[in-house]
């Protein structure tokens, strides 16, 4: 195998080609449209001859020699009878029609319009902007000539019918010529000019003779219609008459009326509209000869009962030939003008068609059984074009994907991988003296047993496959030196994401814990980030294959790296929905635990020492919830701040004194404790904080028991009863004013009308019983209440939601507006016709728990449908807007400089954000800015007035990576390989 | 009409100098034309003597920096 090394690329050139360089390259004429003979081999100038390339295995290339897979294939090509027109450029030709002179070819501006082009093309180069513009604007200008300022040829404006077909729209001889002559010559009006306003004198041939300089004898046969006047003649004659005797007409310009037209545009023309001729002359648009792609790009296919079935740009090369002899014997055989234009039409269509399928107005070729064919642009176009589906993404190797389930026993940097998963993603381990035997084990394993090794790979490059039978034969000849691809073992580090990928968080790397069962385990603390629930949502998995990549997903990807957002700059891991309803129940009212309790609340963390008791009855201790949980905060945090639940939260010196840890404190978004740890102490340590408060969350919440069922929203009678009074109440006051407003007596309010007016405040009359209904139950829940306990921590749901359950569900909304459409001028045929009441605009009185009524429940539908049908549409708009952001600012890089600079090195932004800094790594608060000072008294302090003791403990704190028993780092160091 | 430069938001926009953008160019190794744009007639150059051409030094306040400086070459 020949070593190839990478070339820097300096430059590319796009232009269009010559059909000179199309023949050069070309292997072979293809001149016969048949592919194979009665025997099954391919026909020489056909369009399988083997000179076009080999795919048969095993063939020899008679180009290049080269077997199928190293050659490349080979073009040929097709001499068209006809020039036609590329469709891809179609647009272009248009503009070069527009821009140019029909007969001299000249570009119609003047020397002084062309030098001011020219300059505005210099300076478009030199921003970088889009050249195309301004050949757009040249040929506006251009185009507004009605003569050429070169050879004064009157110009006609030409009309381009998609997708190939051009007409210049010319002034020619009408057919009534005679009479129009003859009625302008008694002075009457002519076509539809209006008699009253015609001053025309009457005129005799022979003034008419006199005037125009043509013989008497010429005129009187023009009037009787047996002489067409010529062109000058006729003009002589409309200026003589004052009349006009042309009618439009579409003079239709054949390819080859258009490529001579190009070819004799002069290169400094070209280079006014920013085409370079050197590159890309324009006639080139025009297709004399048309490249056959190499066999390799279209290889047949041999089905299963031996039929070989040709690929579609086989089917489209064989229309183009057919087309193309017929017309060469149509005009040899000197056929009618009429058919030899069908035909050109016909070779026109069919190369239009080779190129692009999918052209608006044209019919698609299509396959014998009515599927349209796939020619080139159908292939590079799209999702699964060549550029998005085989360029750009493709699908890899070391990847596996499969249902996530949670386990809160894992620690937030890992993930549960299945052994099936383990066994098939290998690591690849380079044996060394001291891996050797460990290598060897693994080998001896073999494929089917957990750490075992699928493939070897000896130093000269011979790769085994590790089996069942060798295996143990095969580990004793593992050597210093070898490579073993071995399966997955705890501790190794892969990469872990969840579609769609919206933000950096939705990829993030895990270390491995091998677990048997068929789904990948996650911490639930990551679910945030992922936006991952376990209702069957799926994840992939990557595993990585060199040292680098491992280092810097461990370095930059890994899960606690990320625990911090840089949305919004604050952490985006961190306790959730039962998390915070537990540490709120261990903190709240600070509840007390014997020793046994406390011991067994705090087993899953580090903690196993408690600390001083803080209330001693006779030979009991007790300790409170809040000195169990300041048992996982670290020394020397100083914090206040108000919880979610509304008290103030007071930590001293890494003592919780007072107030409830809730959503606030420690939850995912924001909450104050973690987003601290992470930023003033290290995102290890705030790793292991997060793992111990979901640990000891459990814990508490296993503790209290928390459950909620169908008597936790269900209400005293008498509180029923307050919730139905205020119902009548605004129904009276709903009838109310309905009765003003048809009265005639409603006020409206500015800038309303009345029925406007008189909508909203029934609005306003019925949104107010929610309220009520809402204080009225939540005087009658308790705050032991777990639908409370939950709203009030921030664990899950709201005061809403549980008076929607227990008290009334209140107005059903359609875009803000009660609900008003169905039937003519009533929303249900069970109301009278222009009823404005509460019940027939979707207003349900009844609670979730109490049940709707069929009604009411048709209208909580009707609203429900609006929510689904909104999240539908704004997930599919904001994943197109996601694309396009993306594509957009993919390739601009932050320069060493400090600069942010796209793939051009034009400056976006002089330093990143334009302060230079991540939005991670600054201050939450924007009230409490980053206090310099203090960090670098602390700093100085800890690295000098000390010994550095400080210092060496913090960077101890960092570096110390144990949290619970699941992160087994014990175990991973002792049987670290490689 | 009203007047731009007069808000709040509307950061100061100053010429630079000949002299000074030199070394401005140099310092980030860049041609004039790779600076962002702003269009001669943008409602913040009101009062700046601007010709296609020169470059505007724009003054904006940052919660993290103070001030943070960006440059601008003036286009049609
Ligand atoms: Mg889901
Ligand atoms: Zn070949
Ligand atoms: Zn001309």
């Amino acid at each position: 195998m020949s070593i190839q090394t990478p070339k820097d690329i300096s430059s590319i050139d796009f232009g269009l080609m010559d059909p000179e360089t199309y023949r050069d390259m070309s292997i072979t004429k293809v001149i016969t449209a048949d592919t194979y003979d009665d025997d099954g081999f391919p026909i020489d100038m056909g369009l399988m001859d083997p000179r076009l390339g080999v795919i048969d295995p095993g063939l020899e290339c008679p180009t290049c020699g080269q077997r199928s897979g190293s050659c490349p294939g080979h073009f040929g090509h097709i001499e068209l009878a006809a020039p036609v027109i590329h469709v891809g450029f179609s647009k272009r030709v248009r503009r070069l029609l527009r821009g140019t002179c029909r007969n001299c070819s000249k570009l119609l501006l003047t020397s002084e319009e062309r030098g001011e082009f020219l300059d505005r093309l210099e300076r478009t180069i030199e921003l970088g902007d889009d050249q195309s513009d301004v050949m757009k604007a040249a040929i506006r200008q251009a185009r507004k000539k009605d003569q050429c300022p070169h050879c004064g040829e009157k110009q006609f404006d030409i009309k381009h019918e998609k997708p190939t077909t051009y007409y210049e729209v010319q002034d020619v001889l009408t057919n009534e010529f005679p009479e129009l002559i003859a009625a302008a010559m008694q002075g009457d009006a002519v076509r539809d000019e209006d008699p009253d306003d015609v001053d025309r004198d009457p005129m005799s041939p022979d003034e008419l003779a006199n005037e125009t300089g043509i013989e008497l004898s010429r005129i009187n046969e023009i009037l009787s219609g047996t002489f067409r006047p010529r062109p000058e003649d006729r003009k002589a004659i409309e200026k003589a008459l004052s009349v006009d005797l042309t009618e439009e007409d579409m003079n239709k310009l054949m390819a080859s009326d258009i490529r001579d037209w190009f070819e004799s545009i002069p290169d400094e023309d070209l280079e006014v509209l920013g085409i370079d001729s050197d590159h890309s002359r324009p006639e080139w648009m025009i297709l004399t000869v048309l490249p056959v792609p190499p066999v390799t790009a279209r290889p047949s296919i041999t089905l299963d009962n031996g039929q070989r079935s040709e690929d579609d740009l086989t089917h489209k090369l064989v229309d183009i030939i057919r087309i193309n002899q017929r017309f060469m014997e149509n005009r040899e055989a000197g056929a009618p003008q009429l058919i030899i234009e069908d035909l050109w039409e016909l070779l026109q269509y069919h190369v239009t068609t080779f190129m692009d399928n999918e052209i608006s107005g044209t019919p698609p070729a299509r396959h014998r059984s009515g599927r349209p064919l796939k020619t080139l642009s159908q292939r590079l176009k799209g999702k699964e074009g060549r550029f998005r589906g085989s360029l750009s993404g493709k699908r890899v190797n070391f990847s596996a994907r499969t249902v996530i389930s949670p386990d809160p026993t894992l620690s937030l940097n890992e993930v549960g991988v299945p052994d099936r998963v383990a066994e098939e993603m290998t690591q690849t381990m380079t044996v060394t003296d001291r891996n050797r035997s460990q290598a060897q084990q693994y080998v001896s394993n073999g494929p089917n047993t957990h750490p075992g090794a699928n493939y070897v790979k000896r130093p000269d490059g011979r790769r085994l496959k590790v089996t069942e039978k060798n295996c143990e034969e095969l580990a004793e000849k593992v050597e210093v030196g070898w490579e073993v691809n071995r399966h997955l073992v705890d501790g190794d580090i892969i990469i872990f994401n969840r579609q769609p990928s919206l933000h950096r968080m939705s990829i993030m790397a895990h270390e491995v814990v091998v677990m048997p069962y068929k789904t990948f385990r996650l911490n639930t603390t990551v679910c945030p980030p992922y936006n991952a629930d376990f209702d069957g949502d799926e994840m992939n998995m990557h595993a990585l294959q060199n040292e680098e990549a491992r280092a810097e997903a461990r370095v930059l990807m890994r899960v606690q790296e990320q625990i911090l957002s840089p949305r919004f700059g604050e952490n985006i891991i961190g306790a959730i929905q039962d998390h915070i309803s537990g540490t709120y129940l261990l903190t709240h009212e600070n509840p007390e635990f014997n020793e046994t309790q406390a011991l067994d609340l705090l087993r899953a963390t580090r903690v196993d020492e408690l600390p001083e008791p803080d209330r001693v009855d006779g030979d009991i201790e007790y300790w409170t919830g809040r000195t169990l949980f300041s048992e996982l905060l670290p020394d020397g945090l100083n914090l206040e701040f108000t919880s979610a639940t509304g008290d103030t939260v007071l930590i001293e010196d890494g003592e919780l004194i007072e107030g409830t840890i809730d959503e606030d404190g420690v939850g995912a978004f924001g909450g104050t404790v973690v987003d601290t740890i992470c930023k003033q102490y290290s995102t290890t340590r705030a790793r292991m904080f997060i793992n111990e408060v979901a640990a000891l969350a459990m814990r508490a919440i296993m503790h209290f028991g928390f459950s909620i069922g169908i008597d936790d929203e269900s209400i005293p009678g008498e509180a029923r009863a307050e919730i139905d009074e205020t119902i009548d109440n605004a129904y009276d006051r709903v009838e109310e004013l309905i009765e003003i407003y048809e009265n005639g007596d409603l006020e409206s309010l500015p800038g309303r009308t009345v029925s406007e007016t008189l909508e909203m405040k029934i609005m306003q009359a019925l949104g107010k019983v929610r309220d009520t209904a809402g204080d009225i139950v939540s005087d009658y829940f308790g705050d032991d209440n777990p639908a409370v306990v939950m709203a009030q921590s921030g664990a899950r749901g709201s005061m809403l939601n549980l008076t929607q359950m227990a008290g009334c569900v209140g107005q059903q909304a359609v875009r803000g507006e009660r609900i008003n459409r169905g039937y003519e001028d009533r929303t249900l045929s069970h109301y009278k016709p222009d009823d404005l009441g509460a019940d027939a605009h979707g207003f349900v009185e009844s609670s979730y728990r109490s049940g709707l009524s069929p009604r009411e429940f048709f209208f909580h539908a009707v609203s429900g449908r609006e929510g689904l049908v909104d999240t539908a549409v704004r997930t599919s708009k904001s994943g197109y807007l996601q694309r396009r952001l993306i594509n957009a600012l993919s390739e601009l890089e932050t320069q060493y400089d400090g600069t942010v600079r796209n793939t051009k090195d034009t400056i976006v932004q002089f330093e990143f954000g334009e302060d230079g800094t991540s939005p991670v790594k600054v201050s939450s608060d924007v009230d409490h800015e980053v206090d310099v000072a203090e960090i670098a008294d602390g700093v100085l302090e800890a690295e000098f007035e000390d010994d550095g003791d400080t210092f060496l403990e913090q960077v101890r704190d960092e570096t110390d990576t144990r949290t619970n028993l699941s992160e087994r780092m014990d175990a991973i160091t002792a049987q670290g390989d490689d | 009409m009203v007047d731009a430069t007069e808000h709040e938001l509307v950061p100061e926009h100053h010429l630079v100098d000949e002299e000074r953008l030199e070394e401005i160019l140099d310092e980030y190794n860049i041609e004039r034309t790779d600076l962002p744009k702003i269009k001669r007639l943008d409602p913040a150059l009101r009062d700046v003597d601007a010709e296609a051409g020169d470059v505007i030094r724009i003054e904006r306040d940052s919660r993290t920096t103070d001030t943070a400086i960006v440059y601008r070459l003036v286009i049609e």
